[in-house]
C-alpha cells in the first residue's frame, strides 16, 4: 500500500505565528492594492453596463479600439485582450452611460458597434457576445448575490452551530471567514473580475472550506475521548497529523480538476477556476492554521469545566460532543 | 449474499432508468430552410438541453417603457404584452423559444441559436401599430407655418445650434428608425423646384406669404400631393427637435398629426437624401386591430416587396366606408408613426389592402407581416437586459468544457489509481457511474447544462472522489488496527459517513441558495451542483460498498485489501 505523509508527527501548530503573518501580510496587500488601483472589479451584471466581445478578423490593436471609442465619446470603456490575439472585451460601465440604458439596455452597444464601424469598418469584427445590463437589473442582480452570500452564511453558521459544540463552531467560522476574506484578496490582486459566476464559486468554496476543517474536528473530537490529560495543543496536532493524508488527497483531486478548468475550459469560465483553484488551496491552509489556533485560543479563554470529569464524555452524538481536555 | 444481490439489482436499476433518461429521441425540432423560412422536423437527438451560453442565443428582459407616458395598469398591460410577443416569437421560427414573466414588471425572452441580434430585438420590440390615415389636402400646415414659424423662434429653438449638435453627429440615436424598415430605399424622386411639384402644392398658393427664412418653412419643400412635404435628411433631427417642444405642438394645427415617412429618397444629384413628412388627419379611418391575415409578396408592379392584409368582416365594411368618402384623397398607412406609403385612394376599399416597403428585403416583409399578424404591442416595451452568445462562441466553451473535463477525469483516475491501487480501481468505476447518473439526472428533471454547470461537472470529478478517498483512508486505519479487510470495510464506511454527509449538506446548502437567487447560467451551475453531490453520494458510498462487497464474496475476505 502506498503511503504519504503516514504516522507523521509535524508539530503544525507551532507554526501559528508565521502562518498568522504571512496570511495577514496577503490579506493587507490584497486591500492595500484597493487604494492603489480601485475598487473590486465588478462584473456589468452588478454595475450595469455594456460587455461586448470582439472578435476580428486579423490580430487587432488595444489602441486603436480605444481610439474608436473615445472618437465617438464613449468614456471610459475599457478595452481588454480577451484570450487570443484578435479577441477583445469592451466593457462601458460609467455612470453616464449606464444611465442611459435605463432607457433601453441595447444603447450603449449599439453606440459601441457604430464608432467601430466607423473607425475600423464593419467588415474587420464580429461581436461574439453581449451583455447589455440596464441600471435596474444591475442593481437588482447585486441585491440577490448579496442576499444569496449572507443566506449562505446564516445557513452554514446554523449547520455549523448544530454540528459542533460552540468552541468548535466559532473557530470554523473563523476559518471559512478567513477564507472568504483572503479568496477577496486574491480577486482583487489577480484584477479578476466579480460576476455571478464568481459569486458562485465563493459560495462554493464556503461550503469546501468547512469540510475540511470538519474532518479535522472530527478527528479532534475523536482523539479527546482517549486523551486524558493530554493538552489540547497536542491533541489538535495529533489530529492534524492524523488527518494529513486524506486532506492532502481529497484537496489533490479537487485541486487537479479545478486546474483543468483553469487551463483548459477557456477564457470565459477563468475567473470562475481562478477562484476555485486558489480556494482550494486556502482551504487546506485555514483548516490548520486558522480554525486550530482559534480553537486553543478559545480554549485558553473560556476553558471548560474541569468538574464535569477529567474524561471526557464518550458518547459522540452531534449536539453534545463536550470532549474535556485541559492542560 | 441476498442482500448484495438486492444491492446489484439496485444498482442495475439506476443504470437502466439512467440509460433510459440519456437514449437519443425524437424530438420535433424547427429547422432553417434555404429560402429563410422555417420546418417542423423531428430528429434523434441526445436529450441534454444546452443553456443559451452553450448552444448561442439569446436572452431579453423587457419591461414596460414608461418613458412617453405612463401606464395605469401595468400588470394587465405587462399581460396582454406577454401575448403578443409570445405570439410573435412562436412564429419567428426558433427552435424552443421561452416567453416568460418573471417576477411583476419583466418579460424574459430567450432565443436559441439566434445570430441576428437587431432583428430578433425588432420583431420583439415593435409595436406595430397599424393605422389609416387621411392626407390633409386643405393646406392646413401652410396657414399654421407662420406661427410654428414664430414659436420655434420664440422658444430661441433655432439658435441654440451648438448645444444640440449631438444630434447631427449621431442622426441614428435622435432619430430611431426601426431597423426593419430603414433599407436604403429604391424610390427616386426629383425634389428640385420643378413647376410641377409646385402647382401641385395648392395649399400653398399664398406663396407670398410664406416666409422662406422662417426656421420651420426653411426645412420644408412641397411635396407632390398637398399634405407632403419633403425634408432634406440631415434636417430631420433639427425638425424633430422643434416638433418635441411643447410651444410649437401646441402651434400644430388641431386635428391634425405631422409624420415622417419611413423611408429615405434620392434627391437630384448633389441634393443629398430626402425624407417625406406628411400632414395627415388624426383620427384614423381604421386601425390594424381588425386585421386578420398579413403575408409578404413581391411587388409585381414596382419590383421590390409588400405585405398584403385582410380585415375581417367589420373591418372591411368601415374600411369600405371611408375610403368610398375619401376617394381621389391620399390614404397614408402609418405603421408605429411613420407613414410606409400614401397611395390615393381610387374607389372604395373591401376588405384586402396593402404595405408597401420601400426598400427592404423579403426577411423584412416577413417580419412585418409576422408582427402585424401577431397583433400590436399594448404598451411600448424596452429592453432591460440583453445578453447575446454568439453560437460559435458556445460550440467553443463546449469544446474547451469537454477537454478539460477529459483532462480532469484522467488526473483524477491517475491519483486514485496510483494510490489506492484497486480500490482506486473500483473508485474510478463509481466515478464513472457518478459521470453517467448526474448526466442522466439533469436530463431526466430537463434541466439545462450551462457554462458554469459544465464547469461545475469538471469541479464535481474531483469532489465526487472525495468521499472515497475519506472511507479508504478510515479503512486503511481500521486495517492498520488489525482489523480483517471485512470488519475494516464495514467500520470504514461507517465512520466516514458523519464527515460526508457534512460535505454534502454544505454542498446542498449553497446550491439551494444559489438556485434561488442566481441567473440562468448560475443556476445551471446549482442544479450541477445538488445534483452531482445527490449521485455522488450514492456512487461513493452505496455503489463502491457493493464493489468492494462483491470482492469481499469473491475472495472469500481471505485475501488482503489492496487499498
Amino acid at each position: 500500500m502506498l503511503r504519504i505523509f503516514h504516522n507523521t508527527k509535524y508539530d503544525f501548530i507551532k507554526w501559528w505565528k508565521v502562518a498568522a503573518i504571512v496570511t495577514g501580510a496577503f490579506i493587507a496587500i490584497g486591500f492595500a492594492s484597493f487604494a492603489v488601483t480601485g475598487g473590486i472589479n465588478y462584473s456589468v451584471e452588478f454595475t450595469g453596463g455594456t460587455l461586448v466581445q470582439l472578435k476580428f478578423k486579423q490580430t487587432a490593436d488595444a489602441a486603436k479600439i480605444r481610439a474608436a471609442l473615445d472618437a465617438a465619446g464613449i468614456k471610459g470603456a475599457e478595452v481588454q485582450q480577451f484570450g487570443a490575439a484578435d479577441e477583445y472585451t469592451v466593457r462601458a460601465q460609467d455612470k453616464a452611460l449606464v444611465a442611459q440604458q435605463d432607457a433601453g439596455a441595447e444603447k450603449v452597444e449599439d453606440q459601441i458597434r457604430a464608432a467601430l464601424s466607423k473607425s475600423l469598418g464593419a467588415e474587420t469584427y464580429s461581436v461574439v457576445r453581449t451583455e447589455a445590463i440596464g441600471p435596474k437589473v444591475g442593481e437588482e442582480l447585486s441585491r440577490r448575490a448579496l442576499l444569496a452570500m449572507v443566506l449562505v452564511s446564516v445557513a452554514t453558521l446554523i449547520y455549523l452551530a448544530f454540528r459542533f459544540e460552540w468552541r468548535f463552531g466559532v473557530a470554523a467560522v473563523a476559518a471559512t471567514l478567513h477564507d472568504t476574506i483572503v479568496t477577496l484578496a486574491f480577486i482583487k490582486l489577480l484584477h479578476l473580475e466579480v460576476s455571478l459566476t464568481v459569486v458562485a464559486a465563493i459560495l462554493t468554496l464556503l461550503g469546501y472550506s468547512m469540510n475540511d476543517t470538519i474532518i479535522i474536528f472530527d478527528r479532534v473530537r475523536e482523539n479527546l475521548k482517549t486523551a486524558g490529560r493530554t493538552r489540547l495543543y497536542d491533541v489538535l496536532n495529533r489530529s492534524i497529523n492524523d488527518t494529513l493524508p486524506r486532506s492532502i488527497m481529497t484537496h489533490a483531486t479537487t485541486f487537479v480538476a479545478s486546474l483543468a478548468l483553469l487551463l483548459f475550459a477557456g477564457e470565459v469560465i477563468r475567473p470562475f477556476a481562478w477562484v476555485m483553484t486558489f480556494g482550494v488551496v486556502v482551504a487546506t491552509f485555514s483548516s490548520i492554521y486558522v480554525a486550530g489556533p482559534v480553537l486553543l485560543w478559545i480554549e485558553a479563554k473560556y476553558p471548560r469545566k474541569a468538574s464535569t470529569g477529567a474524561a471526557a464524555r464518550t458518547d459522540g452524538s452531534a449536539k453534545r460532543p463536550g470532549a474535556v481536555a485541559t492542560r | 449474499m441476498n442482500s448484495l444481490r438486492s444491492r446489484l439489482l439496485l444498482i442495475a436499476a439506476a443504470i437502466g432508468l439512467s440509460v433510459f433518461a440519456l437514449f437519443p429521441r425524437q424530438t420535433a425540432v424547427r429547422e432553417k430552410t434555404p429560402d429563410g423560412s422555417f420546418t417542423e422536423t423531428t430528429k434523434r437527438l441526445w436529450p441534454l438541453k444546452y443553456g443559451l451560453d452553450l448552444q448561442g442565443g439569446m436572452h431579453l428582459a423587457l419591461e414596460i417603457d414608461e418613458s412617453k407616458g405612463a401606464v395605469a395598469d401595468k400588470k394587465d398591460a405587462l399581460g396582454r404584452a406577454l401575448k403578443t410577443v409570445r405570439n410573435r416569437i412562436d412564429q419567428f421560427g426558433v427552435s424552443e423559444p421561452v416567453v416568460q414573466l418573471a417576477g411583476d414588471d419583466r418579460i424574459i425572452v430567450e432565443l436559441p441559436g439566434i445570430d441576428d441580434q437587431q432583428r430578433a430585438q425588432d420583431v420583439v420590440q415593435q409595436s406595430a401599430f397599424l393605422q389609416f390615415q387621411i392626407v390633409d389636402k386643405s393646406g392646413a400646415l401652410d396657414k399654421a407655418l407662420p406661427r410654428l414659424d414664430a414659436a420655434v423662434r420664440s422658444r430661441r429653438l433655432d439658435v441654440s445650434s451648438g448645444a444640440p449638435a449631438a444630434d447631427t453627429a449621431r442622426p441614428s440615436s435622435a432619430t430611431p428608425l426601426s431597423g426593419l424598415l430603414s433599407g436604403d430605399t429604391a424610390k427616386k424622386v426629383t425634389v428640385a423646384a420643378s413647376p410641377d411639384s409646385a402647382k401641385a402644392a395648392v395649399g400653398a398658393t399664398d406663396s407670398a406669404k410664406r416666409d422662406v427664412n422662417g426656421p420651420m418653412t426653411r426645412l420644408l419643400q412641397a411635396g407632390q400631393v398637398p399634405g407632403q412635404f419633403y425634408v432634406k435628411e440631415i434636417d430631420v433631427p433639427r425638425l424633430t427637435r422643434y416638433l418635441a417642444d411643447s410651444a410649437v405642438r401646441a402651434a400644430i394645427p388641431p386635428g391634425k398629426v405631422l409624420r415622417f415617412g419611413a423611408d429615405t429618397l434620392a434627391g437630384a444629384p448633389g441634393q443629398g437624401t430626402f425624407r417625406e413628412f406628411y400632414v395627415l388627419d388624426s383620427r384614423p379611418i381604421i386601425t390594424g386591430e381588425f386585421l386578420t391575415d398579413a403575408k409578404p409578396n413581391s411587388d409585381p408592379l414596382q419590383g421590390g416587396y409588400i405585405v398584403e392584409f385582410e380585415f375581417n368582416a367589420e373591418g372591411g365594411r368601415v374600411f369600405r366606408k371611408e375610403t368610398g368618402r375619401h376617394v381621389r384623397d391620399n390614404m397614408a398607412v402609418v405603421l408605429d408613426d411613420r407613414v410606409m406609403t400614401a397611395p390615393t385612394i381610387n374607389s372604395a376599399i373591401g376588405r384586402n389592402g396593402q404595405i408597401t416597403l420601400g426598400g427592404g428585403t423579403l426577411q423584412d416583409a416577413q417580419d412585418l407581416a409576422l408582427v402585424l399578424r401577431a397583433g400590436a404591442l399594448p404598451v411600448p416595451l424596452k429592453v432591460a437586459e440583453i445578453r447575446n452568445i454568439g453560437a460559435s462562441l458556445g460550440q467553443d466553451s463546449i469544446d474547451k468544457g469537454k477537454r478539460a473535463f477529459g483532462i480532469a477525469i484522467a488526473l483524477v483516475i491517475v491519483i486514485m489509481v496510483g494510490y489506492y491501487r484497486f480500490s482506486g480501481g473500483i473508485a474510478v468505476v463509481a466515478l464513472g457511474l457518478y459521470i453517467f447518473f448526474t448526466l442522466a439526472a439533469l436530463a431526466g428533471f430537463g434541466a439545462t447544462l450551462t457554462l458554469p454547470g459544465l464547469a461545475g461537472l469538471v469541479l464535481g470529478v474531483g469532489i465526487a472522489v472525495d468521499a472515497n478517498v475519506l472511507i479508504f483512508e478510515r479503512i486503511r486505519e481500521e486495517m492498520d488496527r488489525g482489523k480483517s479487510a471485512r470488519l475494516s470495510i464495514d467500520e470504514g464506511f461507517t465512520h466516514a459517513l458523519s464527515a460526508i454527509v457534512d460535505t454534502s449538506v454544505a454542498t446542498i446548502l449553497s446550491g439551494a441558495v444559489l438556485y434561488q437567487y442566481g441567473t440562468g447560467p448560475v443556476r445551471g451551475f446549482a442544479v450541477t451542483l445538488v445534483v452531482g453531490v445527490a449521485a455522488s453520494l450514492f456512487t461513493a458510498i452505496f455503489v463502491t460498498r457493493t464493489l468492494l462487497l462483491l470482492w469481499l464474496d469473491r475472495t472469500g475476505g481471505t485475501k488482503p485489501l489492496s487499498i
